[in-house]
């Protein structure tokens, strides 16, 4: 094992640990903070799959992410003999299913035409959810109770309280993240890549692009309705906020002021946009102008978003690790 | 529904002023998107500047026919500016950056009226001359509504005419079809798409100005203008004025109907039109390139 490869793995072990211990070490509302942190992790990197691996960049990610947040929302209003889990495997495959259909039309366009037809399928979906009252209740929204999270030879867990909230989502984000992360390691994952590069080049080369793009399409929209089920359960409550444009933006916001490029700066980009909306709207109302200044100056002068400053070859250097670029 | 001829023709005209206004704001990004291959997010929030600066003309100078004037020209600086400063640097860097930086304008333009008007929702007053109503198709109509039908289609004609008829407008129509050729052919190209934005940005406030007494002024006026510019550029054809033009007028008529046979769906229906254009026809129904 390299060097580097040893360094990156301890990072990974230190972050387990001070993740699974946070709830000790910091108060009720820092825990809170973390939930929200964790499920928008989980939507910005389903966002950046399409975004930075796949050169797709969707302006309507909510979409799907909506489709997650209502079914969920819904199963546990609804049907309360359905097991938790069992709701939000539901509610992430039917988001997979929404996925299937506005990727079908989607991915057939490019830059600017795939990003809007991918926010018109949003503003339909908008449409929808803010006039089909007696489903969703419209802007109003509709208040969802935590059901209990039963585990076969286990018990059941109350998950009222935030901490024990906080272990059922670390576990369901890590394992949604991992799974990105091995996806994208597959041939699969880098045939994804090769089309971004080259689509003419890579079909040439015998590859189904269409197939290619519309299966991560699909795991996109896991991805994304699992992280709206999570942020309904979140916050106990559901309205047509989940799917409106503003929560689209949030999650390009968040991808590209942490770093489409690299694996992990969705993440980055959501703990940014978390901890920075939290402390800077305390100070003043007009906190989104100062992240929209923050957004344009990392547009225009930080290419690779904050994780590049992280991973840069000099803070490399000074930290001791290879730069991994041949010498 | 029986209702009389008249009524469905109240609507008709209904549709068309809005077609008309939505039109005039298209018709800038429309340009815009087909010189440089910029879609600007912060289009609209154009419109939306040019509205509130005629609110506060209208109040603190006592005179809305002097808005017609300043507004425009703030605006139209300001997207001068933008181009200048901003969305120059981002032309080597691809459209991604493109897209991204104009979003990010959009946040900022629409979080600075929150600041300079604040939150609430204002409204400004027509002037007395235009204030009354006339008898249309056997009902009163305002006389408002005419007069932004009357300007509006005034700004077509001056529009049309320098895109068909004069030296600029021919340098315009060609880096459309072809940038890197004109700029070849030894045209600064920089500063034609520098006037080009500017002059889209001010049209776009006009429109605003003109639409101001029309509508009462909040925050979300910008985001709806966009919504009905998304799916005017959508239909009509990326970069056609002519599109833009017909998918303005089907966009007002669409609302305007929908309001009134079916009330709530109209959004929908919106939306689900534009859908299927890109799908069937992602050039637009006027748009020659992709």
């Amino acid at each position: 094992m390299s060097r580097r490869r040893l360094f990156q793995l301890g990072w990974v072990i230190v972050a387990a640990i001070a993740l699974l211990f946070l709830p000790m070490l910091v108060g009720e509302l820092s825990v809170h903070l973390a939930v929200e942190i964790l499920v928008y992790a989980l939507f910005a990197v389903s966002f950046n799959l399409l975004a930075g691996y796949g050169g797709m960049m969707p302006f309507g990610h909510a979409a799907l992410f909506a489709v997650g947040a209502y079914a969920t929302a819904l199963i546990c209003n609804n049907l309360p003999g359905v097991p938790l889990l069992l709701a939000l495997v539901i509610a992430a495959l039917l988001s997979v299913a929404a996925a299937a259909i506005v990727g079908f039309f989607c991915i057939r366009l490019k830059g600017a035409y795939f990003a809007l037809l991918s926010f018109a399928f949003q503003m339909f979906f908008f449409a929808v959810a803010s006039k089909w009252r007696d489903v969703t209740n419209g802007p109003d929204g509709m208040g969802v109770a935590r059901p209990d999270l039963y585990l076969p030879g286990l018990g059941t867990l109350s998950l009222v309280s935030i901490t024990h909230f906080y272990y059922f989502t670390l576990v369901l984000v890590a394992t949604g993240v991992l799974a990105c992360y091995l996806f994208l390691k597959t041939p699969l994952g880098n045939t994804l890549i090769c089309t971004r590069e080259q689509d003419v080049r890579a079909s040439f080369l015998g590859y189904n692009v269409f197939l290619a793009r519309l299966v991560v399409f699909c795991a996109s929209g896991l991805l994304a309705g699992g992280a709206g089920g999570l942020f309904v359960l979140f916050q106990k409550y559901v309205n047509t906020g989940v799917v409106d444009m503003n929560m689209s933006m949030t999650v390009l916001l968040m991808t590209v002021i942490g770093g489409g490029g690299h694996f992990l700066g969705p993440v980055l980009g959501a703990a940014f946009y978390v901890v920075f909306q939290n402390w800077i709207s305390s100070l003043t109302d007009h906190w989104w102008i100062l992240l929209g200044v923050v957004f344009v100056v990392v547009v225009l002068y930080v290419e690779g978003g904050l994780i590049s400053i992280v991973t840069s070859d000099r803070v490399r250097r000074w930290m001791g690790v290879g730069t991994g670029k041949a010498k | 529904m029986n209702l009389p001829i008249e009524a469905y023709l109240i609507q008709a005209v209904h549709g068309l002023v809005y077609g008309m206004l939505v039109f005039l704001v298209a018709s800038g990004l429309t340009i815009v998107f087909g010189m440089m291959g910029v879609l600007n997010f912060a289009h609209a929030s154009f419109y939306m500047i040019g509205a509130f600066i005629a609110y506060s003309v209208t109040v603190y100078l006592g005179n809305f026919w002097l808005s017609l004037a300043i507004s425009p020209g703030i605006v139209g600086s300001l997207g001068i500016v933008i181009e200048r400063f901003l969305l120059r640097k981002t032309y080597r860097m691809g459209q991604g950056a493109q897209l991204l930086l104009t979003f990010g304008l959009l946040f900022i333009l629409n979080e600075l009226v929150r600041i300079i008007w604040g939150g609430s929702v204002l409204s400004v007053e027509a002037p007395a001359l235009l204030s009354g109503e006339v008898q249309l198709f056997g009902s009163p109509y305002p006389v408002y509504r005419l007069f932004i039908l009357l300007v509006s289609f005034l700004l077509l004609g001056v529009m049309a005419l320098l895109l068909l008829k004069t030296r600029i407008g021919i340098i315009i129509r060609a880096a459309v079809t072809d940038a890197k050729m004109v700029e070849a052919l030894g045209t600064n190209v920089p500063r034609v798409f520098m006037a080009v934005l500017g002059g889209g940005a001010a049209i776009a406030a006009l429109a605003g100005v003109i639409a101001s007494p029309f509508l009462t002024l909040h925050l979300g006026l910008g985001n709806d203008a966009l919504m009905d510019c998304f799916a005017v550029i959508v239909i009509g054809g990326f970069g056609s004025l002519l599109g833009a033009f017909v998918a303005a007028l089907m966009i007002g008529e669409l609302q305007s109907f929908g309001v009134f046979w079916i009330p709530g769906l109209a959004l929908v229906f919106q939306f689900l039109l534009m859908a299927i254009v890109l799908i069937i026809r992602p050039a637009g129904l006027f748009g020659e390139k992709e």
